[in-house]
């Protein structure tokens, strides 16, 4: 939506000071609920994890995580999303496009995957618009929600050549 | 002195005034003992006298006033001894007795320098400016190549009234300065001008506005605060009638800074305007020169009325919901004295919340389409306005709607917090303020929001973690915050004990109030001899004035009028030990937890005292001429605040400052009837209904009809 005037949307980092806002943001996006150890490993994760201001209000959020699955460094998407009042503004773009320059800045990411519920079909069809394909159908992923089932997600990111 | 000393003794006296000078006290010691020693000389009044003194510099006071006073009985005409004895009073703060030796040091010793510049300090500190002006012309007469002694005579005179005089005498110092010197350093240019300001400030305070406004102009070369000269040549000429020279002048002068309201003020008190439309052009045309400046677009919103009113605060609004301005509702809450503008802000907010809801636009014909954050800006505002119109429902159930949307904006917990408190909820704001605070623990605005909720909600001892997380490690949070001199802190607290019965805290904190009060008007005294070395006249005169009517400041007020109170209870209900109400933590201990608990707050106490008086004797050590000794009470229980015979004298001593500086307020008038009362003396009880009555507004009247009663009664 590029027609309204005057939106600034800007990344911030996550802190011992402001982390609780990262809490309430997932508490009103995700169905699904995060223990204190998640919190515990965002505040590590450094530009992994970023909080989305628009207009100065804070109202999403992005949190990944390395992951290492037989040598091969993949990077997750643990939680991407944005207060439902503000969506279709863009600001999901941005926080996928930071993902994106994380990924390229660090290199040696083989890809990257989240999972995505399967009746989620707007967000499916956002990670598809970026390039995202679904590889893989895990059943009964989600405990405590219905549809229990995820797909997987994965963006194939072209390795840097070792000189 | 008439016990002079032999020329080798002689030596050794000089030597002891020099380690005093230079703080090598042990020395100092050393070289009295010398001379004391010998029985010739063991009640030699001046050596005696310096012993004290500089016993006194490393703690030892008892000891040293002893010596002091014993070397003044043997040498009484010694204008040393008398010397001494003042600076060991004024070290504890008893100026009026250190005055009194320093005149006494003085007769023997009409022109010692030293003692009379000590003199005039003590004198303008207890403001007995005849006082410091005698001594100020007997330096000058002394002394006329410093600058100190002209300057001291100049502001003595000043303070004094005799203007003509004060100018005068900075007229002849100007002449003894040598006038081109003051081209070659910055700092001789700046205390040139400032001079020459103050003087122009006496001629201006004398009334002699002509003489004002030549003297500005032969000087405007020199005259390097042009923000301050401007200021007052276009006083000088509104006083002299010459509107047209003001008029160009405050204009000048809003192109400067088109945000100080004052300078619009004055440019409409010039062009005197007939009609708000003649009004508006004055600030119209600073705004089409600065467009993005605030004050012209606010300012108006004040006289204007209607339509135009209407569209001028709708503009205002549209712009600063865009923007996402917070304090919108601030900015605009003076206005809301006025009924009819209190309705045509509401109706513009509630229809822009209709329209952005609708299709995201402030009116249907708009073109451009809005943010969903000037959504939710407008809901904010909107439920601040519900507030002030005291329609606390419906703000709570709108700032809860907008919590749905976005629970991150903590602007909006703290506004839930304040309307609960409003509907007298202070449980439930203290749930929200502490929800706010949690969002972001780094703003300290909103962590002394927090401890304040839970002051007034008698969570004591919760504030007290709350306001930790941002006091310094390792001290107590009432140790930290009485060094910061927080008095908001502490009125609250005095407040929140009061209320719950707990006197002797209340009364505890009420006194530390007043302590501040007296130490800031203690601070003041480097700045006498300070000031004059800086040539900031203008701010050193305006500060004593601020320092001469300091308790009228509010929060001596608030303390006042809650140590007043409870002294009046404690006269009505005298105090029983065991009569104490714990707060919230401590009623649902166990009596066995209590004991114990009782137990570790006296022994704190006992170690903070201690810890205090041996920090005090360290700077004792380190630090001569500060000598802080402030009686310590050793047990500091809160008892002893209660237990005391004459609760209606200390109530008098609060109450002295609030007749003299508050004698505005009602509840000045109401607390002194109230204490007469008890004492039984009609006539004052009658001065203090009067006065009452002279200064009471609508909300007062309940309280003025009990006191007729009474009054009629007796």
């Amino acid at each position: 939506m590029g027609q309204i005037k005057g939106v600034r949307i800007e990344l911030g980092g996550i802190t011992q000071h402001n982390i609780k806002q990262l809490k309430r943001l997932n508490q009103y996006i995700f169905p699904v609920s995060y223990n204190d150890k998640f919190y515990k490993d965002v505040l590590e994760v450094g530009e992994l994890a970023k909080l989305a201001y628009f207009n100065d209000v804070v109202v999403g959020a992005v949190c990944c995580r390395v992951d290492v699955h037989d040598g091969v460094r993949h990077l997750y998407i643990m939680t991407l999303g944005c207060l439902a009042m503000y969506r279709r503004h863009g600001i999901g773009s941005v926080l996928l496009e930071h993902v994106f320059k994380i990924a390229k800045s660090q290199g040696s990411f083989h890809s990257i995957f989240l999972h995505v519920q399967i009746n989620n079909d707007s967000a499916i069809n956002f990670y598809k618009h970026f390039g995202f394909e679904i590889v893989e159908t895990k059943e009964h992923y989600y405990k405590r929600i219905e549809p229990s089932d995820a797909y997987v997600l994965e963006k194939r990111l072209i390795p840097e050549k070792s000189a | 002195t008439s016990q002079p000393l032999p020329p080798k003794e002689k030596t050794l006296f000089n030597r002891i005034l020099k380690c005093y000078e230079q703080k090598q006290y042990k020395n100092g010691l050393k070289f009295a003992k010398q001379i004391l020693s010998n029985p010739k000389f063991a009640e030699h009044g001046e050596t005696l006298a310096m012993k004290g003194l500089t016993l006194n510099c490393t703690g030892k006071k008892e000891e040293a006033y002893e010596l002091v006073k014993r070397g003044l009985k043997n040498d009484l005409k010694s204008h040393v001894c008398w010397h001494v004895y003042g600076l060991l009073q004024r070290s504890d703060k008893k100026y009026d007795e250190a005055i009194k030796c320093y005149r006494n040091a003085l007769r023997w010793d009409k022109e010692n320098l030293h003692i009379l510049r000590d003199l005039s300090m003590l004198q303008v500190h207890m403001r007995d400016i005849e006082g410091y002006r005698e001594t100020r012309h007997a330096l000058l007469q002394l002394k006329p190549g410093q600058r100190a002694p002209w300057i001291g005579y100049a502001i003595a005179n000043h303070l004094l009234k005799d203007y003509t005089v004060a100018f005068k005498v900075l007229e002849e110092f100007g002449k003894t300065q040598q006038n081109d010197y003051y081209l070659f350093d910055e700092e001789m240019v700046y205390e040139h001008s400032e001079l020459l300001l103050y003087q122009n400030y006496i001629l201006q305070e004398a009334g002699l506005f002509q003489q004002a406004i030549e003297h500005l102009e032969t000087n405007k070369e020199k005259i390097v605060d042009k923000l301050s000269w401007l200021e007052y040549k276009g006083d000088l000429c509104v006083k002299l009638e010459r509107l047209e020279e003001a008029e160009k002048i405050f204009t000048s002068l809003v192109n400067r800074n088109p945000e100080n309201h004052s300078y619009y003020q004055k440019l409409e008190s010039v062009i005197k305007p007939s009609n708000e439309v003649e009004r508006l052009q004055i600030y119209d045309a600073v705004s089409a020169i600065f467009p993005k400046a605030d004050s012209p677009k606010s300012l108006p919103l004040t006289f204007l009325t209607g339509p135009m009113f209407q569209e001028r605060v709708d503009k205002i609004m549209r712009e600063q919901l865009k923007r996402g301005v917070p304090p919108l509702f601030v900015s605009l809450k003076p206005l809301y004295k006025e009924q009819e503008k209190v309705k045509c802000i509401g109706e513009i907010a509630e229809q822009f919340i209709r329209s952005l809801e609708a299709n995201s636009k402030f009116s249907p014909d708009d073109e451009e389409i809005e943010p969903p954050t000037t959504l939710l800006w407008a809901r904010f505002f909107y439920a601040q306005h519900l507030d002030k119109i005291k329609e606390y429902e419906k703000a709570l159930q709108l700032i809860n709607e907008s919590l749905e949307h976005t629970p991150t904006l903590i602007e909006l917990h703290v506004l839930k917090a304040k309307v609960l408190k409003h509907l007298g909820d202070t449980a439930g704001a203290v749930a929200s303020m502490d929800e706010a605070q949690s969002l972001d623990t780094a703003d300290r605005f909103i962590n002394c929001k927090c401890a304040a909720y839970m002051i007034r909600n008698d969570m004591i001892s919760d504030a007290e973690e709350t306001a930790a997380k941002f006091t310094r490690e390792n001290v107590s949070i009432d140790e930290y915050l009485k060094e910061m001199q927080c008095m908001w802190y502490e009125v609250a607290c005095a407040s929140a004990h009061s209320r719950a019965n707990r006197y002797g805290e209340a009364l505890k904190k009420c006194h530390e109030v007043d302590k501040h009060f007296t130490e800031i008007i203690e601070d003041q005294f480097d700045f006498h001899q300070y000031c004059m070395r800086k040539m900031t006249l203008r701010s050193y005169v305006k500060m004593l004035k601020l320092e001469d009517s300091l308790r009228s400041h509010r929060f001596y007020f608030q303390a006042a009028k809650a140590a007043i109170k409870v002294y009046i209870h404690l006269h009505d209900e005298p105090y029983q030990p065991g009569d104490r109400i714990q707060d919230e933590k401590e009623s649902s201990m166990s009596n066995a937890e209590l004991k114990k608990l009782r137990n570790k707050q006296r022994r704190q106490e006992r170690k903070k005292a201690a810890a205090e008086e041996r920090k005090k004797n360290e700077q004792h050590d380190k630090s001569g001429k500060k000598n802080h000794t402030d009686t310590i009470l050793i047990n500091p229980s809160f008892c002893n605040f209660c237990q005391i015979s004459n609760p209606l004298e200390q109530a008098q001593k609060f109450l002295a400052p609030l007749e003299l500086y508050c004698s505005g307020k009602f509840e000045t008038h109401y607390l002194a009837f109230q204490i007469a009362e008890r004492r039984g003396t009609l006539l004052v009880m009658l001065r203090a209904l009067l006065r009452a009555q002279k200064v009471a507004k609508e909300s007062d009247m309940p309280n003025l009809h009990v006191c007729r009663v009474r009054f009629a009664k007796k």
